[in-house]
């Protein structure tokens, strides 16, 4: 986890210049940018792919991309934004959840307001909320990450089995796949961040549809995670987990397991963010993988799903190469660069585009996503970095048996309150 | 433990022998040779450390420009919270399974390896070389042997015992025992190494005495060998200690304190706390509650089993 140190400088900066030299014939008349960017592992292709394209238009740039494992890439942003030696871009999760959500560093004031930038009026509506802070707008948000079950279609295709549209369809598909041989569902819950996706992949039909103002009511102090909608969903997560939807031992199997068991064949699918497929894809060696919405409730009209800005970039308030980094967020925000950088992690890119969806891997989750029956991810809501330490670690306890849901839910709320 | 009537004091004395009792201090020139490495240490742990203590009398998250001084309120909390407490129980039990573990096991293979077995060179070196790895790169190949379809679990399937038989990271028992197997696996060579060379000191005359009188190995090892490694002894239980209470590298990556907070230690608790949660000040106040514990653990312990060498010699 935290001691994953990917940070290969060197192989950026060798791709960046060889890209300059590709584009040399290209107008001389274009400023050079110098400046630093860096990101989480899981983004760093996406990234480096898009610096490429920046550099051909700016012949002779110089961008030096870092990157580092999430868990590494907070502990260490942190360090740098505090004692003054941050890149010129920094990658910042939207809204709240973790130590370096927007929520988190924005009134610290570590960044610099875009609010004036050209593309802020095109943020769709639904992403404002978490590309702002205190009313002024810190990052260009650049992917839509789902989360939904990301299935091997020969699996699917061998087993019979049709897409399931219900939750009672959902449970009558897991029998079928084990009737056919296989795991329906691989689950990397010794992996503590991995933990809390079925919750979140169920949320939003057991909460959100019947409770569209969930978030403000907790806000407020009128809605408990007890006793709501989210009993529903653990208790659904539980069940998946008697009837042996799940692998072996999921407490004991890691996030890298569990996508190699569905690259493989060995399980049907993995409740996973959209940003995956690729992983999965390499695991398998071919492209025969797409992405259904989990159907958290037996009202198919109440099935909505995770739908989130998922990653964004904003720029370092002290930079001293500012005008830099502001061109590469504005380059960053123009369409053909988002649709590439989404498309190199596997996910939509956060402002509406045609050409992304015709992507045949979302092509079962498109209608969800076209009629707008997304939700944010449930942390990006909340008050602190705590609650969804806690609900990683509640929901191991629930597979272990060493808490009931109740109290699950019961530590959550005191998380969500607490000062 | 009773070192009631060790050999020593039957048998007769080597003239040797009292060059070995410990040396006094010899007075103020050796501080001298020490201050260049102290200035350094200094300069880049203790005062840093000290100045980051101040942190934990604020509500400092980390980030904000602003902090204010909150007087012991952060300590008050640490003593009420149960997630200290149960982090605290689990460094415990860590530090003392690691401990007797530890020991246990690096006093028997000195004891094979002092004997003239052919490969014992060859054996030492083995048994020592987990020592020289990274504990981070140790704990990430045990954590893909111990996993669900990892090498032990393979090798446990085929000898029949059903796919997947011990949940060995996932289980929140199995998990603590998975932790202290990895840590004691890398850390017995260091006890090895310390015993050995302790039973090495150990006059040779003392066992020829103990043979003309008939011993068995066995009253060698209670009367001569185990009194005479006193100080050896008193060596690995400090540092087993001191790495037990701090155990951090080996259960982040193999369990990250989990599942749930069955592993979870003071050391992996303060992380959290302050780089995932970001509560700096509050973590900063358990990390030097932590500091002063386990300083006390040391020295209270060092404190007896010195007194207990000086009452085995």
């Amino acid at each position: 986890m935290s001691y994953q140190v990917p940070m290969s400088r060197r192989s950026a900066v060798f791709a960046v210049a060889l890209s300059a030299l590709v584009a040399g014939g290209a107008s001389a008349a274009a400023p050079k940018h110098d400046f630093s960017v860096f990101t989480v592992s899981s983004d760093k292709a996406a990234l480096e792919a898009v610096v490429a394209k920046f550099v051909e238009r700016y012949p002779g740039s110089k961008v030096r991309v870092n990157a580092a494992d999430a868990d590494q890439y907070q502990t260490t942003m942190r360090v740098q934004l505090t004692s003054g030696t941050a890149p010129d871009v920094i990658f910042t999760w939207p809204g709240n959840g973790n130590s370096l959500a927007l929520a988190q560093v924005g009134p610290a004031g570590y960044l610099s307001d875009l609010s004036s930038r050209p593309w802020v009026k095109r943020i769709p509506d639904k992403y404002r909320q978490v590309t702002q802070s205190q009313g002024k707008t810190y990052i260009v948000p650049m992917t839509e990450t789902l989360i939904g079950a990301v299935f091997n279609r020969d699996v699917i295709e061998k087993a019979g089995v049709a897409i399931p549209k219900t939750w009672t369809e959902f449970l009558g598909t897991c029998e079928k796949l084990k009737a056919a041989g296989v795991t329906p569902i691989a689950l990397g819950n010794a992996t503590p961040w991995v933990t809390q996706l079925v919750d979140y992949a169920l949320v939003p039909s057991t909460v959100y549809a019947s409770q569209p103002d969930f978030d403000e009511r907790m806000a407020a102090g009128k809605a408990k995670f007890a006793g709501s909608g989210w009993t529903d969903a653990m208790n659904k997560y539980l069940d998946l987990n008697r009837r042996g939807c799940f692998n072996k031992n999921p407490l004991g199997t890691s996030f890298e397991e569990s996508l190699q068991m569905v690259g493989t064949g060995k399980a049907a699918m993995v409740i996973q963010v959209s940003g995956i497929i690729n992983q999965v894809r390499t695991f398998a060696g071919h492209d025969r993988f797409a992405m259904f919405a989990v159907p958290g409730a037996d009202d198919a009209a109440k099935v909505l799903i995770p739908a989130a800005a998922g990653s964004g970039y904003a720029v370092n308030a002290k930079s001293k190469r500012s005008a830099a980094a502001l061109a590469f967020v504005d380059f960053l925000a123009e369409e053909e660069t988002m649709n590439l950088y989404a498309k190199r992690i596997g996910s939509l890119p956060a402002f509406p585009s045609a050409t992304a969806l015709d992507d045949p891997t979302f092509a079962p989750i498109r209608p969800f996503v076209e009629s707008g029956k997304g939700v944010p991810f449930m942390d990006q809501r909340w008050p602190n970095a705590k609650v969804q330490q806690v609900h990683f670690a509640v929901v191991q306890e629930l597979f272990s048996g060493a808490t009931s849901v109740g109290d699950a839910l019961g530590r959550m709320d005191a998380a969500y309150t607490a000062k | 433990m009773t070192m009631s009537s060790p050999v020593t004091a039957e048998a007769p004395v080597p003239t040797r022998w009292p060059a070995r009792s410990p040396r006094k201090p010899s007075g103020g020139a050796s501080w001298w040779f020490v201050l260049p490495a102290l200035l350094a240490y200094a300069a880049v742990v203790l005062l840093p450390s000290a100045g980051g203590a101040v942190f934990a009398f604020t509500d400092w998250n980390g980030l904000a420009p602003e902090l204010a001084f909150i007087g012991g309120a952060n300590f008050e909390r640490a003593f009420r919270d149960p997630q200290v407490r149960s982090a605290l129980a689990v460094t415990a039990v860590f530090a003392l399974a690691i401990t007797v573990l530890q020991n246990i096991i690096g006093l028997a293979l000195a004891l094979l390896l002092n004997t003239s077995i052919r490969s014992r060179n060859w054996l030492r070196t083995l048994l020592f070389a987990p020592v020289v790895v990274t504990p981070v790169i140790v704990a990430y190949l045990w954590k893909y042997l111990l996993s669900s379809n990892g090498a032990v679990n393979q090798v446990a399937t085929a000898l029949g015992a059903g796919e997947g038989a011990v949940n060995w990271l996932g289980d929140p028992r199995m998990a603590v025992v998975s932790v202290v197997i990895v840590t004691v696996w890398q850390t017995m060579g260091v006890a090895m190494v310390i015993y050995l060379a302790g039973l090495q000191n150990i006059p040779e005359e003392l066992y020829e005495a103990a043979d003309m009188d008939g011993a068995s190995s066995w009253t060698k090892f209670r009367l001569i060998s185990f009194p005479l490694l006193a100080p050896a002894v008193t060596i690995n239980v400090v540092l087993s200690t001191v790495n037990g209470l701090k155990l951090f590298d080996q259960v982040f990556v193999l369990t990250s304190g989990g599942p749930g907070y069955a592993t979870e230690t003071l050391s992996t608790l303060v992380y959290k706390t302050s780089f995932i949660v970001g509560e700096f000040g509050y973590a900063t106040a358990i990390a030097l509650a932590m500091t002063v514990f386990v300083a006390a653990v040391s020295m209270g312990l060092m404190a007896w089993l010195k007194g207990r060498e000086a009452h085995v010699h």
